[in-house]
């Protein structure tokens, strides 16, 4: 009997999990949108900033919002960048408060790239967007092991997919997954887009 | 030196039919990939990128296809040579404007460099060939028919 009930309780709380594992870093869009598109990317890489920026951003905001598009960041800072790792640990920080203070941090971090890769100040960048109260949680969460855990989760992911080099993207659309090694600008992946969803 | 010619001929037509099969189809396997490389050049206009990278790999297909399959060789090969050269400019010009694109010719992750650019030269050889073949046939006859003579005489 127990057994059974420890199965029954099991088998409830599996799928709840993964769902919310798998959403955390969903950053617009459901799990269920038509097009899932999952970017491996850096901090400091600037073509990272490019794709975000110019691209990514316009997706949230044209595709996502219309739950289209599923948007999901993989964290790869990469070893020959100084100043990813701590800009990586600050976002995944930030996303533990909530969306709105993860894209406001991550906008951002991509925006004063130029700054923070010089200096290394990257609190500053971050504290910028957040209020004082966020801003002492933030802090806060940074203690979290399992921030670190996740950056070493993500990395081996990516090692697993064979990401070489930031970005790159893996776009799964009508059942086929399409790797992108490099970025796209938006009207490109807008035609894309278009043809499926539309 | 007729035998020589012919091998000359197959050689020619299959590593060109090749080259240009094998391309095409890791191009269609990821019309995106593609997409980034072309948009990586900074040549084309954002809208014309998608329908390249959809469309061009089919062209490079067809062109492999169609030199196997030997209909009209001499304007296939004119056509594979057409487009060999537009890619050869269109790196080269990359290059010395010093833009680091991925070459995506061959697969992709690979940069553009003066290797990609000679080895791209080097595929217009055999369409060349395809190309010149009757006047070299014609050739290599008046100088067969010149040596009998000389032979003869």
């Amino acid at each position: 009997m127990i057994a059974v009930l420890i199965c029954l309780s099991l088998a409830c709380a599996i799928p709840v999990q993964a769902a919310d594992q798998s959403c955390e870093n969903c950053l617009g869009g459901g799990l269920d949108a038509p097009i899932k598109i999952e970017v491996f990317s850096d901090f400091q890489c600037p073509a990272c900033r490019t794709l975000y920026l110019d691209t990514m951003k316009q997706v949230l905001k044209d595709y996502s919002r219309l739950d289209k598009v599923c948007v999901i960041y993989h964290e790869f800072p990469l070893p020959m960048h100084p100043h990813a790792r701590e800009a990586t640990r600050y976002s995944l920080a930030a996303r533990k408060l909530g969306r709105q203070q993860w894209l406001a941090v991550l906008d951002s971090l991509y925006t004063d790239q130029a700054i923070w890769s010089q200096n290394g100040m990257v609190q500053v960048s971050v504290a910028r967007v957040l209020s004082p109260l966020d801003y002492q949680s933030l802090q806060k969460l940074l203690q979290d092991p399992s921030i670190n855990e996740t950056i070493t989760h993500d990395i081996a992911l990516g090692q697993e997919r064979k990401v070489l080099s930031t970005p790159t993207m893996f776009v799964t659309a009508i059942g086929k997954e399409q790797r992108v090694d490099g970025g796209l600008p938006f009207p490109v992946l807008k035609d894309f887009f278009d043809k499926i969803v539309k | 030196m007729a035998s020589i010619l012919r091998f000359l001929h197959w050689f020619c037509r299959l590593a060109l039919a090749g080259v240009f099969i094998y391309s095409g189809y890791i191009k269609v396997q990821s019309p995106l990939q593609f997409a980034s490389a072309i948009a990586g050049y900074k040549i084309a206009p954002d809208s014309m990128i998608m329908p390249l990278a959809n469309y061009l790999p089919w062209v490079e297909i067809a062109l492999g296809v169609l030199l196997l399959a030997g209909w009209k060789i001499r304007y296939v090969a004119l056509g594979a040579a057409a487009l060999l050269v537009s890619f050869t400019v269109i790196l080269t010009v990359t290059y010395l404007r010093g833009i680091d694109a991925d070459c995506g010719c061959f697969g992709f992750g690979q940069k553009i460099s003066p290797l990609t650019i000679a080895r791209d030269t080097l595929i217009l050889i055999p369409a060349l060939v395809l190309i010149f073949e009757t006047r070299l046939r014609n050739l290599t006859a008046q100088a067969s028919t010149a040596a009998g003579r000389t032979r003869a005489g």
